[in-house]
């Protein structure tokens, strides 16, 4: 007979995308001179991108539907309740070689632990920094052979949304509102959702967490 | 009835032209003297700020590293070598390369740093830390996004490497405040390592500096090496705490 603490021995798999698209709200992020916005665009990209991991068996989660702006921490808070996820951030830059996509993954974080065991909030993406690399790596490895100029492997910046995230996290921005047309970024759509999908994808396998009750992921 | 209304809307009316009559002129006096005030204080501090940075004719004209934005290379950054009379003072010598990073390249396309922006102040601490308080415009003039405000920060630090080792670690403040992000993606709560080499006194700036191509990295003064390759968390970690709450 299964013991019925057996279910803290299981172990889970990825199955869930955190998506974010930035900003919104009162926040339109980075505005090209065609009156583009950020916060618009990488709307209509997370559509793309649901889609397509959703073709790939994940299940997702949006931080945002609309147009709100949620805070930093509402937006880790969306990824951090979730177990067995990878958390996305979307952007497009206003600098940049145009057609071109970088992945971060969050600067270097010492690992602490308070005296009570728990993970600082603020530095919550601390003990995911190497999963994060490996998954940025992933994706931007998808992405480099569709938009040439792109990087060959993620970069490592301090970003702010990726800090207090408890999962492999990542940020993708996509060069640039400077287009003169939106639909040349409206043409990238497509691949930049292809290669995170098939970048979540390849990731899985790697991605083995213990789920045992009170400890993340 | 009717009359009886129409006498009350009248007098109601002749309420309220009073009042405005009394209160408009005052309001306006608030306003100019806000404005006023705004503007003197505005002037004071670009006054304190326009105050030259004192060159000592003796201090040696030595080759300064200057980082700003590559030509050729997308969203990198390329050493520029130019002389300066550099102090020997670290603060001194940290206002006199900073403000040069500011002045920047003729060709805006080169920039790291608004045109606009300034150093307000300088402080470097006993152990290494330095606080550089910048004017808004480094937070609102700068293109929003992770490249270009990774590279703004970058220019700063690494200019500060090559030219000031005593410098070990960076905070960046705008217009003396602590402020989450740069433009909204670069997290500024933290400090930026400079450099991991104990401080020293100054030597010739030309000197290569270590680690010149790190990442910018806030909140870790030492950083722990992450296993490459690694596919399980580091440490297996325990609960999250939960985030602090502003009332």
């Amino acid at each position: 007979m299964a013991s019925p603490f057996s279910a803290q021995t299981q172990q889970a798999g990825l199955n869930i995308v955190v998506l974010d698209p930035a900003h919104g709200g009162t926040d339109p992020g980075a505005r090209g001179t065609g009156g583009i916005r950020e916060s618009e665009i990488v709307l209509d990209f997370v559509i793309q991108v649901r889609r397509a991991l959703e073709l790939q068996g994940f299940q997702v989660v949006q931080t945002r539907q609309g147009n709100e702006n949620p805070s930093f921490d509402d937006r880790s808070a969306t990824a951090n309740a979730q177990r067995g996820a990878v958390f996305v951030t979307l952007h497009i830059s206003s600098t940049g070689l145009p057609g071109t996509v970088r992945v971060y993954v969050n600067s270097d974080l010492p690992t602490v632990a308070d005296s009570n065991g728990l993970i600082p909030w603020e530095r919550a993406q601390a003990p995911f920094l190497g999963l994060s690399r490996k998954f940025g790596d992933l994706v931007q490895g998808y992405l480099t052979p569709r938009f040439k100029g792109s990087p060959d492997a993620a970069q490592s910046a301090s970003v702010r949304q990726l800090r207090t995230t408890a999962a492999p996290a990542i940020a993708v921005e996509i060069s640039s509102v400077t287009v003169e047309d939106r639909a040349d970024l409206d043409r990238m759509a497509p691949g930049v959702a292809d290669a995170i999908a098939r970048g979540a994808a390849a990731f899985k396998p790697s991605y083995v967490v213990a789920r045992t009750p009170g400890v993340l992921p | 009835m009717t009359s009886r209304w129409k006498f009350r809307l009248i007098g109601g009316l002749v309420i309220a032209v009073l009042a405005a009559a009394i209160y408009f002129p005052i309001l306006r006096r608030r306003v100019k003297h806000a404005a006023r005030l705004q503007q003197q204080s505005e002037e004071q501090a670009r006054r304190e700020l326009t105050q030259p940075i004192v060159i000592n004719p003796g201090d040696p004209r030595v080759k300064t590293k200057v980082f700003w934005a590559s030509d050729t290379i997308d969203s990198t950054l390329v050493p520029v070598t130019v002389e300066l009379p550099l102090s020997n003072d670290p603060v001194l010598r940290s206002k006199q390369v900073l403000n040069t990073l500011l002045a920047g390249p003729v060709d805006a396309e080169l920039r790291t740093l608004p045109p606009d922006a300034l150093l307000l102040a300088f402080y470097l601490l006993p152990d290494g830390t330095a606080i550089a308080d910048f004017s808004e415009a480094l937070a609102t003039s700068i293109p929003s996004g992770i490249v270009s405000e990774q590279l703004a920060v970058d220019s700063i630090r690494r200019t500060l490497e090559a030219n000031v080792p005593q410098v070990q670690r960076l905070k960046i403040l705008i217009h003396g405040q602590e402020v989450e992000t740069l433009a909204g993606h670069l997290d500024l709560t933290g400090t930026f390592v400079v450099s991991t080499n104990p401080a020293q006194p100054p030597t010739k700036p030309s000197a290569t500096p270590s680690g010149a191509d790190k990442p910018a990295s806030p909140a870790a003064d030492k950083p722990p090496a992450l296993a490459p390759g690694t596919l399980t968390p580091d440490k297996a970690p325990g609960k999250l705490a939960q985030p602090e709450r502003k009332p």
